[in-house]
């Protein structure tokens, strides 16, 4: 082929040819990427950073309309309530545990003629149904659903719980009780009756030592009176201003699209139109002053309350008991002991910090930011006002996450080690593909399972007595952290294996040979020689790991319990056993029902930067510790 | 080891008895989990083969595969014998005992009926994603396997798919949801008051407004596709660097241009590795939830996709059911009762034989394909 033949292409002279458009088709589709990533990034900005300014605004109103006033007297007054009621229950849990025999007893009756009636509710009440439309107590079509009940009672009593406070004759005496009762009774069984009567009888005796600690609670609970009185008062008098405040928003907000519409207006008619509409949307000034001086003139009345209930406080740390005999109690009035310094304190500098507030402080920006960051409530959609604050979720989120590493970590790494070091070829043949396959299962199926199967079991499982001894037992929700830190460390179990066995893979060969030809037994070899030459692939999969964990979004939304508030760590280890909520299941869940552009909505995004950024750094550093562990 | 000289000169290894302990401890660690999985597995197969399964000839409940979702009736009539009746047998019902009274009626959403709705619906967000994931994401593991040299761009190319790949899901979410349900491009002549931007397109009074697909079949393809790109493009990457450099040069060194080179040489021996771990990427679209929550997903409708269509591109357009989010629903919206059990544990049952069967697939085939392929 000679060079003179070739006639040149069309293109050419251009400096485009075909192989040239092919190129570049695959390089911009290449390019498709690094599009999406800043599309990405660009929208959760857009959409995320108009939240800061719009919740300064929001902020702003809680300040002069008044409501932040107002919250200064609730929190301690909200503080009096939890003290009282932790006291209260510490009373009835001293009495109840005095004739424990005797609530027991009840209980067990009671809970024999429940599954009972449960149990037979169905035929029951169509026989009271019918007999109640007048149908004849002999016909036929009564006699077969009487059959139906026979039936359904028998089988009922076939399968009542067990009753082991209560003697045998006892128990047969409630079943015979029971089985010969009239479908049209009412009455509760006589057993049952009797001992619910003898156990009153018992808590009355066990009270009579306790009357003079009732009066002392007694004369707590009324100390708040006054305050709660000014506080419900108060609410709707700020409530009011308020909304008149956010009405005038919405005017003003109304008027200036109105009037941005009208400069792109298209014919000078339209422009006069739009121009009027924005007239007549003008706000009236709302008035602020006039209900902030009423609101002001109350602030002596708030500090008169303040002090009383000072007082009432300091009264109770006398006359509370120094001991009670039992546990129970005992524990709940150690911690009442330990909240009563603080609410003390919080109350010496109540009348001070009502006293200096001023509703005209400016909200800067930062105290948005700040408020977003270091808040520990978020509550929306409520009448109120919302907040936005961060914490309860992240803490949430990394609560899980640690009880999923703490699981996943020693299984998923000692099982590639496992896998790696020891197995036979028949295991590894067996052992890999099973856990592979974990990895296929989808995560809301991991999420139904917790929730229809395993948070009941965990949750039967901490009823037994025997284990009465661990923390947090037994469990009073079956949705909780543990619940989902278990399910996500089976989640993550296969990403740590199959990364580190892959970094254990990678030790070259003749570190093993050179440590065998030494005299090192197998497993000096393993863990002395090859585990950390494979340190860092280890950690970079342990990191991507909790990368994966963090990020997960339909197990926590379904298994954590969606409980907005951060654990009470008083209960120490026991917080791991309380409900939560997440960064990615509060966006899963809050999404689809919020406004458009609201604050709210905003807010959300706001959580999936963070989220975006957390995840992003984790992985950045899992990579660089992949990349060390190559060279 | 059984190192002969060390054997001869010590005995048997020092600490044996501790040897075994820390073996026999990682081999417990390693069963339990693999116990745990096989459970797991179980629960479902015992709860949710009854479903299915029947024990007459075809074997198989094809109702419930085939059946619309609706509201379950639960009720006793006035024998005392209990009737459990998806609505549009209810409806059947009653009109047919004009008169009788029902006691203890109870209803359970989304738990009566079959599931067809939600399986056509992953099968559309599936197909529709992969066409899509796949062909961008080929083309560009084609440039980075075959074009590519390094340079600034390459190197921020791989910095997208690296970053890309560990997103989380939900924030997939929602940016396809305030890109894609909110912000694309259509052509419209009537552009909705959240349009972003509007362009004039100079025929008849359409316009190119940014409003968005809303929440629609395409929408949460599109999210999908996204999510799925970066694991597209690094296995298909693998298995054109898998064609030996050979192949290439001798088709170079035969007068082909680059694409005819890549077209006859590389990509056929390629496409089959690109194709098996495509099968694990549509697992995963398969089963996740949170992109499709807000995109595509909804929890009850009462036509197929194709049914009641005013033109065959408004499939597109349309919101789906989708089994994941059924799932979702099934678990988290309705009391759990012995009646919704049926539909709970069948609808699992399904979708886990159908996302197992993908990846034991991929598994098989990958198998085969190392013993085939030995360059």
């Amino acid at each position: 082929m000679s060079k003179t033949d070739e006639v040149p292409h069309r293109f050419s002279k251009q400096g485009f040819s075909l192989e040239k458009a092919i190129r570049f088709f695959f390089a911009s589709n290449a390019g498709l990427t690094i599009v999406i990533l800043v599309l990405i990034i660009a929208f959760l900005l857009k959409e995320g950073l108009g939240f800061f300014p719009g919740y300064r605004r929001e902020l702003e109103v809680y300040r002069i309309a008044g409501l932040e006033f107002v919250d200064l007297s609730r929190s301690n007054l909200t503080a009096h309530e939890q003290l009282s009621s932790v006291l209260n229950r510490a009373y009835f849990a001293q009495i109840n545990g005095l004739c424990a025999s005797e609530l027991k007893r009840s209980q067990e009756a009671a809970a024999v003629f429940n599954a009972y009636s449960e149990r037979s509710a169905a035929t029951h009440d169509l026989i009271v149904s019918n007999l109640d439309a007048g149908i004849a107590p002999d016909s036929e079509m009564l006699a077969t659903l009487r059959q139906n009940h026979a039936a359904s009672t028998r089988k009922a009593l076939a399968e009542l719980p067990a009753t082991p406070h209560l003697t045998r004759a006892e128990r047969a005496a409630l079943i015979q009780s029971i089985a010969t009762r009239e479908v049209s009774s009412k009455d509760d069984p006589p057993l049952v009756t009797a001992l619910a009567a003898q156990y009153a009888a018992a808590q009355q005796t066990h009270a009579e030592p306790l009357a003079g600690l009732r009066g002392t609670l007694d004369a707590f609970d009324a100390a708040g009176t006054d305050l709660s009185a000014l506080v419900s008062e108060m609410t709707v008098a700020v409530t009011a201003t308020k909304e008149a405040i956010q009405a005038g928003d919405v005017l003003e907000k109304n008027r200036t699209t109105l009037v941005a519409a009208a400069a792109h207006a298209k014919t000078p008619a339209a422009r006069e139109k739009l121009l009027a509409d924005a007239q007549t949307s003008l706000a009236a000034k709302t008035d602020i002053d006039g209900p902030m001086q009423a609101l002001m003139l109350r602030k002596p009345a708030c500090i008169a309350a303040h002090a009383d209930l000072r007082q009432a406080c300091a009264g109770i740390l006398d006359g509370l008991p120094a001991a009670l005999s039992q546990p129970e109690a005992e524990r709940l009035l150690r911690v009442a002991r330990k909240a009563i310094p603080a609410f003390m304190a919080n109350l010496e500098q109540a009348p001070q910090r009502i006293g200096q507030w001023r509703h005209d402080t400016p909200v800067p920006l930062t105290a948005a930011i700040g408020s977003f960051l270091t808040g520990k409530d978020w509550v929306t959609g409520g009448e109120w006002q919302d907040f936005y604050g961060i914490l309860p979720l992240l803490v949430g989120s990394l609560m899980i996450s640690l009880v999923a590493l703490c699981l996943a970590i020693p299984a998923g790494v000692g099982a590639a080690i496992y896998v790696n070091q020891f197995a036979s070829r028949l295991e590894q043949a067996v052992i890999k593909p099973v856990i592979e396959f974990i990895q296929a299962i989808p995560s809301v199926v991991l999420g139904f399972i917790g929730i229809l199967v395993f948070g009941s079991v965990l949750r039967d499982i901490s009823q037994f007595d025997s284990l009465a001894w661990v923390p947090g037992f037994p469990i009073e929700e079956r949705l909780n952290i543990f619940t989902a830190g278990c399910l996500l460390a089976l989640m993550s179990i296969p990403t740590i294996f199959t990364l580190a066995e892959d970094a254990l893979n990678n030790v070259p060969a003749a570190y093993a040979e050179a440590s065998d030809a030494l005299g090192a037994s197998r497993i000096q070899t393993s863990f002395r020689v090859i585990i950390p030459a494979a340190f860092s692939g280890i950690l970079a999969a342990v990191l991507l790991g909790l990368g994966r964990v963090i990020g997960e979004t339909m197990v926590v939304l379904l298994v954590a319990g969606n409980r907005i508030k951060i654990p009470d760590f008083s209960s120490g280890i026991g917080a791991f056993l309380q409900p939560s909520h997440t960064l990615t299941g509060i966006i899963a869940q809050e999404l689809g029902e919020v406004p458009l552009g609201s604050v709210h909505y905003r807010a959300l995004f706001v959580v999936g930067i963070l989220l975006f950024a957390i995840v992003l750094g984790i992985n950045a550093t899992a990579h660089k510790f992949v990349s060390r562990s190559r060279h | 080891m059984n190192n002969p000289e060390s054997l001869i000169r010590t005995g048997l290894p020092k600490g044996h008895g501790k040897d075994l302990a820390v073996r026999v401890l990682l081999a417990a660690g390693t069963y339990l989990i693999v116990i745990i999985a096989a459970l797991l597995f179980c629960k479902i197969i015992k709860d949710g083969a009854p479903v299915l399964f029947t024990t007459k000839a075809p074997y198989v409940d094809l109702g419930f595969l085939l059946d619309k979702n609706e509201t379950l009736h639960v009720f006793d009539d006035a024998q005392g014998q209990r009737h459990q009746l998806p609505a549009s047998k209810y409806s059947e019902y009653v009109k047919h005992h004009a008169g009788a009274t029902i006691y203890n009626e109870q209803t359970f959403s989304y738990s009566g009926g079959g599931i067809i709705g939600p399986i056509v619906g992953t099968v559309l967000l599936t197909v529709g994603s992969m066409v899509l994931a796949l062909f961008f994401g080929v083309s560009a593991a084609i440039y980075l396997s075959e074009y590519a040299r390094q340079s600034p761009f390459i190197h921020a190319v791989r910095l997208a798919i690296l970053n890309l790949a560990g997103i989380p899901s939900i924030v997939f979410g929602l940016f396809g949801f305030s890109v894609f349900v909110l912000a694309v491009p259509v052509i419209t002549s009537t552009p909705a008051d959240r349009s972003l931007l509007i362009l004039p397109l100079f025929f008849g009074d359409a316009v190119l407004s940014f409003q968005g697909w809303n929440s629609s079949l395409m929408a949460g393809c599109a999210t999908l596709a996204c999510m799925i790109l970066p694991v597209i493009i690094t296995a298909s990457e693998e298995s054109l660097r898998a064609v030996p450099q050979g192949f290439r040069d001798a088709a170079l060194a035969m007068g082909a241009t680059r694409w005819q080179a890549i077209r006859t040489c590389v990509l056929p021996f390629s496409i089959p590795g690109i194709l098996t771990s495509s099968l694990l990427a549509i697992t995963r679209v398969a089963g996740e939830t949170a992109p499709i929550m807000f995109t595509a997903a909804v929890a009850a409708k009462d036509d197929l996709p194709w049914q009641a269509l005013a033109n065959p591109f408004d499939l597109l357009a349309s919101q789906v059911q989708a089994l994941p989010y059924h799932i979702y629903t099934l678990a988290a919206r309705i009391p759990a009762s012995e009646y919704t059990q049926r539909a709970q544990y069948g609808s699992v049952f399904v979708f886990l034989i159908l996302v197992a069967s993908l990846s034991f697939g991929s598994m098989l085939l990958r198998a085969k394909l190392r013993s085939k392929l030995k360059w």
